[in-house]
């Protein structure tokens, strides 16, 4: 099933740069070959920066012709065509016929002033010659056909008139419209919640089945490839690190970075006390992270989870509420219940996690927390202080003690600062250090204990990357030494190998320091590594709390229920689960 | 959509309330007394005396803006200091000239600025872009008056091509003959700013995911451009062009002036060289309630032509 | 590179970026020359007295006449012009050796007349009474530019302080300074200045730079205030807050600096649109009073002498905006490219 004949595309040596304009040639794919064979699924997976992408907008020539240098010898083979060479008419005639493609993006994917229905009848007037009646027709057979409930109505809908995921089923339908024999699925439940990703994720497999067509799925979580794929391709920096049959590869990856992959992530089942991180595999034996000193808490030592009636409680949070007003009507308002009512308890050196999918409040009860929205009802007891109540000198004081990680690392630092400007502000502000020495030695102190050299000091953040960003996010809140660190979807934007090193960093950090935090993710897996308690979050409403491992392993709300079946977890073949 | 016109009307009120306040401001308090100017340089108390009681301005201050207060509502404000022509007449008669050079330059000027800008975002940082925006920028730098001071010395006085300057009673003759000129002039200066506007607007659209979707289906660069991305960069053009359209009103008053048509902007310049307060105070708080009304139809042509926009 | 050594901040890749830029490079230079005459213009170095009446009436440029070869075609140049021309530009006469020679051989005409006989040509031509339109021309470069910058900066500052304060602190200030706003707006520019400039009875330099200022707010109070309700629910700002800083802390360490680009752009683009605007008002005779020269003020009496045929003076005002006015429009340009944030280094 692999020799070359049988196979629908194939890729040969492929090489990719760009070049700016009065910069470097940039090189984003460095010699890559892999096959695509007949009615098959194959995964391209690779973290940012692995040319996954651009390796995909490659095969119909969507990449930005001015700017992009692909090398001559490169190939990719369609029907003994190589499309590289192929004329503009030529590479026409097999985009979104023979070969269609759907994005990560739903939302800005599809033309915002034209209906659903205009859009899905463009390709097939287009490549099938049909009538506009027969186009009306072929396309609400369509939409039925992903999914979407009342076709004929929603062929008039506007795309921001449909949620995500029916923005991505309607992009599928425009793909298969012609009965493609490659889709090329690039991120595409990346942008959507876990459910949705679930139903997305059947549809595609689904179709793939019923059509007889070969799918080439993109895709930075190892996770899904297990659901979906016959055959991965990992990549990274541009270049193939391995190749293979999907069980092959889960059972017996043969390359470091694969086996790193497969075992940084979080397991669902099961707590490790540390996660293993790339470095561990690359180099051999499982070394410290780099950079990082202190003292390594003793392995196995797993504390206790959940509220223990020795534990010291830091925050009590009762019955907190938040609306937003949003205006309706002449003159009117409607509230907008961001947040029901939550209750929960977080004790010294403990973590609640804080899970819900989008719109689900999650975030904004951390803000509330923060103080950076009034709540409406409610209260926050900290240490005998309410944290909602109008603020005082001593409350002022208080809320120092609580700091917060946020998610974007490229928003959440001043890009106009130093690094030394950025650790040394909280100092001179509070006056912690008697003088400019003492300063300059404690954020020397606090770089090293996130892991980051002392050059760093004097560069700015565009020159770092997202993980070690949110390594100096962090040293710039233990500046002021808190007791309570609120997380807010803090490693979610980050690749699976960086997050492994965060999540550790954190833990290490919060055993030193005695810190609490509140750790507030979409991502189940990670809430259940880092958190002690967890709430479950829908819509506003806290539907299910209590004891992490008791809330996974025995999940009484149908929501949780229905999230952790969402969950995807490479098991296709009845493998036991992926993990540690 | 009723409910959000009766909302936007509600708050255009706050906004006049500030332009008649600012208006009154200029004209009752930081102008000094006006009554000097009017009577000229040989004037004797009594005479000024006099002027102040006709004007009003003799009154306490609430009084006078409650007179300006009432023109404005009855649209009476009186006569011309210099003409003694009524100021609603002078308005009347002045905005059908004005018309007539106004509509034919905008209609060319929008045609010729989104058909360039096209052409242009179609190459994108090729040479023909570079250059065209580069000359673009050239043109637009050459002030509007060395246009008109040579325009109408070199096809006018020189070669004769058109009228030096003049105005009839018909309208086709005007659009053959007077306004030919003053409207090439004008395009000269008001397309290059249109394009480059326009192009942004367009160069937007192009780099958004749906044109690649659209790529990716197999849709022709041409049919990208004209069907695809016009569509969405026409919304703000279209827009933009009807809020801008009150200004435009005033803003011909240079071509006004040289060619002697005898519109609204010429009438204003003509009215600050003679210290013709009235006509200048009518000016302003009618234009002024003009663009408040151009916004607000902008803003539901806005409404009306993106489906994205929440009609309630 | 040294550890210690501190890397290029935001600015001075920006400035790199610009310094590849070719045409804004030009462009840089061409500003920076005219910013080098008004200097030195308003130092007094360079053409100190535009009002003496050197020439004859409407002297035709020299170099004109020379490629003209009219039948009165000037005489040899005469000492006192030699003189006279080292005077007015303080420049040293390269010709010099040989009007001593001439000197020698012309002896009569050495003696110094009562009053220095007025020249036939001059460098850029004379205007009506004989004035120097190269003289006039850098005194009017010297109020139009001047007039142009400090009104810029004056309208700059005042719509980064008004969109600082009402996008940051949002709710009642924020509509406060939007109805300030709208106000301003629903009035058109010109014709605001126009009803102010009529109203105003007495003229001036100052005047006028506060007519532009004052009104000419508006455009950079709507970006700096969209930039400022952006920023502030950025999680810098917010994190900034979490460990203690105030609100001016905020506004202006944290904030100012990383809105400067749209500011940098807007003062640039004002200058320009502030030139225009001078020079249309001058020409009007609503600008500068009529001792002093701007471009305005040299187009207005240019109107009248190209119908004589005497285009000079309409061309080198013409000419002179409209290459200070290309060059700073093409300098913005550059500006906004090489500060944009969105491009990496």
């Amino acid at each position: 099933m692999n020799t070359p004949n049988s196979s629908l595309l194939s890729i040969r040596h492929l090489q990719i740069g760009f070049k700016l304009h009065g910069e470097p040639l940039f090189s984003a794919v460095s010699g890559v070959s892999f096959e695509v064979p007949q009615r098959s699924t194959v995964a391209l997976v690779g973290e940012s920066g692995s040319g996954k992408s651009v390796t995909a907008l490659s095969i119909l020539g969507l990449l930005p012709k001015t700017i992009t240098r692909i090398d001559p010898k490169s190939e990719i083979l369609w029907q003994g065509q190589n499309l590289l060479h192929a004329t503009q008419a030529q590479l026409r005639a097999v985009r979104g016929k023979d070969i269609s493609i759907i994005f990560q993006e739903p939302m800005s994917s599809l033309n915002p002033v034209f209906t659903v229905g205009d859009q899905l009848i463009e390709g097939l007037r287009l490549h099938l010659g049909l009538s506009q009646r027969q186009a009306n027709a072929r396309a609400a057979e369509l939409l039925h056909e992903v999914g979407i409930p009342e076709p004929v109505r929603r062929m008039g809908a506007y795309p921001h008139q449909l949620s995500g995921g029916q923005q991505q089923r309607v992009m599928i339908a425009m793909a298969i419209g012609c009965e493609p024999k490659l889709l090329i699925a690039d991120e595409p439940t990346t942008a959507l919640d876990v459910t949705i990703q679930r139903q997305i994720l059947d549809l595609i497999a689904d179709l793939q089945q019923r059509l007889h067509m070969s799918v080439l799925f993109i895709t930075h979580d190892l996770t899904l490839v297990g659901e979906i794929a016959d055959q991965v391709v990992v990549m990274k920096s541009g270049l193939v690190r391995e190749t293979g049959l999907v069980q092959d590869l889960f059972h017996a990856p043969q390359d470091a970075y694969t086996r790193a992959l497969l075992a940084c992530r979080p397991p669902l089942h099961g707590r490790p006390h540390r996660l293993r991180v790339i470095d561990d595999f690359i180099s051999g034996g499982l070394t410290p992270v780099e950079g990082v000193v202190g003292v390594r808490p003793h392995a196995g030592s797993d504390p206790m989870r959940g509220l223990t009636p020795p534990d010291d409680i830091l925050l009590d949070v009762r019955d907190i509420k938040k609306d937003f007003c949003i205006p309706h009507g002449l003159w009117g308002h409607r509230l907008f219940h961001a947040v029901k009512g939550a209750t929960f308890q977080l004790a010294r050196g403990k973590t609640v996690g804080i899970v819900g999918e989008s719109g689900s409040g999650k975030t904004t009860l951390g803000l509330l927390l923060m103080g950076l929205h009034a709540a409406n009802g409610g209260s926050a007891l900290f240490q005998g202080h309410d944290l909602l109540k109008p603020l005082s000198s001593d409350t002022l004081a208080m809320k120092r003690r609580i700091q917060i990680v946020f998610q974007n690392p490229y928003a959440s630092l001043n890009p106009r600062f130093t690094v030394e400007q950025i650790l040394m502000e909280p100092l001179m502000l509070h006056g912690i250090g008697k003088n400019a020495a003492e300063r300059a030695d404690l954020v020397r102190q606090l770089l090293l204990r996130v892991g980051l050299p002392v050059e760093s000091l004097y560069r700015y953040p565009h020159e770092f990357s997202g993980g070690q960003r949110q390594r100096i996010a962090i040293a710039r809140c233990l500046t002021v030494k808190p007791e309570i660190l609120i997380c807010d979807e803090s490693v979610s934007a980050l690749d699976v190998s960086v997050q492994a090193q965060v999540l550790n960093l954190l833990k290490d950090l919060q055993d030193e320091f005695h810190m609490s935090y509140i750790f507030i993710s979409h991502d189940l897996a990670v809430v259940r590594y880092m958190s002690d308690q967890i709430l479950v979050m829908s819509e506003g409403e806290v539907v299910e709390q209590g004891d992490a491992d008791t809330v996974f392993d025995h999940p009484q709300h149908a929501y949780t229920q229905k999230l952790l079946a969402a969950i995807p977890n490479g098991v296709k073949w009845g493998q036991t689960p992926l993990g540690v | 959509m009723i409910a959000y016109l009766m909302r936007r009307i509600w708050q255009m009120i706050p906004t006049l309330l500030g332009v008649v306040l600012l208006v009154f401001f200029l004209f009752n308090w930081v102008g000094g007394d006006p009554a000097y100017v009017l009577a000229g340089k040989m004037a004797s108390p009594e005479d000024i005396a006099n002027i102040r009681h006709q004007l009003g301005i003799d009154r306490p201050l609430w009084e006078q803006l409650w007179i300006f207060i009432r023109q404005i509502v009855s649209g009476d404000f009186g006569d011309s200091w210099s003409t003694h022509e009524p100021v609603s007449q002078i308005f009347r008669t002045r905005l059908g000239p004005s018309m007539t050079l106004l509509i034919p330059l905008m209609i060319l000027e929008t045609a010729v600025a989104v058909l360039i800008a096209l052409l242009v975002s179609a190459f994108r940082g090729s040479l023909l872009d570079r250059s065209l925006m580069v000359a673009s920028t050239m043109v637009m730098s050459i002030s509007l008056l060395v246009y008109i001071i040579v325009g109408q010395y070199v096809f006018a006085s020189v070669l004769g091509w058109f009228p030096v300057k003049g105005w009839s009673q018909q309208l086709s003759q005007n659009l053959t003959t007077y306004a030919v000129l003053p409207v090439l002039l004008g395009l000269l200066v008001s397309v290059a700013p249109s394009l480059r506007l326009y192009r942004t607007f367009i160069l937007d659209e192009v780099g958004q995911d749906y044109v690649r979707t659209a790529r990716a289906k197999g849709v022709s660069e041409m049919r990208i451009l004209w069907v695809h991305v016009l569509r969405n960069a026409g919304i703000p053009i279209v827009t933009n062009l009807l809020m801008g359209l009150p200004a435009l009103l005033t803003g011909a008053f240079l071509l006004e002036r040289f060619f002697a048509i005898p519109g609204i902007g010429r009438e204003i310049i003509l009215a600050v060289e003679r210290s013709d307060f009235p006509i200048i105070k009518a000016a302003t708080v009618y234009v002024a309630m003009a663009t408040l009304v151009a916004n607000l139809l902008g803003d539901m042509l806005y409404r009306v032509l993106d489906p994205r926009v929440n009609l309630d | 590179m040294t550890t210690t050594m501190r890397s290029p901040g935001l600015w001075t890749l920006a400035w790199r970026r610009l310094c590849r830029d070719r045409v804004g490079i030009v462009s840089l230079w061409v500003v920076a020359f005219y910013f080098g005459v008004v200097l030195m213009a308003l130092g007094g170095w360079l053409a100190p007295d535009w009002t003496r009446e050197v020439g004859v009436n409407y002297a035709p440029p020299t170099w004109w006449m020379g490629a003209q070869e009219s039948e009165d075609a000037p005489a040899a140049p005469t000492t006192a012009q030699a003189n006279v021309v080292a005077d007015l530009y303080g420049l040293q006469d390269p010709l010099a050796s040989e009007f001593a020679v001439m000197q020698a051989a012309y002896p009569n005409e050495v003696g110094l007349p009562p009053e220095p006989p007025r020249m036939q040509t001059l460098p850029l031509g004379g205007d009506k009474w004989g004035h120097d339109v190269l003289t006039k021309l850098i005194k009017g470069s010297q109020t139009s530019l001047l007039v142009g910058f400090v009104a810029a900066l004056v309208a700059t500052a005042l719509g980064t302080l008004f969109g600082a304060v009402a996008g940051y602190f949002g709710r009642w200030v924020d509509d406060a300074f939007n109805w300030l706003y709208g106000v301003f707006t629903a009035i058109p520019y010109l014709l605001l200045v126009f009803a102010i400039a009529a109203v105003l009875q007495q003229r001036g330099v100052v005047t006028i730079i506060l007519i532009l200022g004052l009104t000419g707010w508006t455009g950079v109070f709507r970006l700096v205030r969209a930039e400022y309700l952006k920023h502030k629910s950025r999680e810098y700002v917010l994190a900034a807050g979490a460990i203690g800083a105030s609100n001016m802390r905020r506004m202006f360490v944290h904030i100012l600096p990383n809105v400067s680009h749209v500011i940098l752009v807007q003062l640039s683009l004002n200058v320009v649109g502030f030139i225009k605007s001078e020079v249309i008002l001058s020409f009007l005779g609503f600008g500068v009073p009529v001792d002093v020269v701007s471009w305005g003020s040299m187009l207005n009496e240019a109107q009248n002498e190209l119908i004589l045929g005497k285009w000079w003076q309409l061309a080198a005002a013409g000419l002179a905006m409209a290459v200070l006015v290309t060059a700073f429009s093409m300098l913005t340009d550059a500006l906004r490219d090489a500060l944009d944030p969105k491009l990496k280094q």
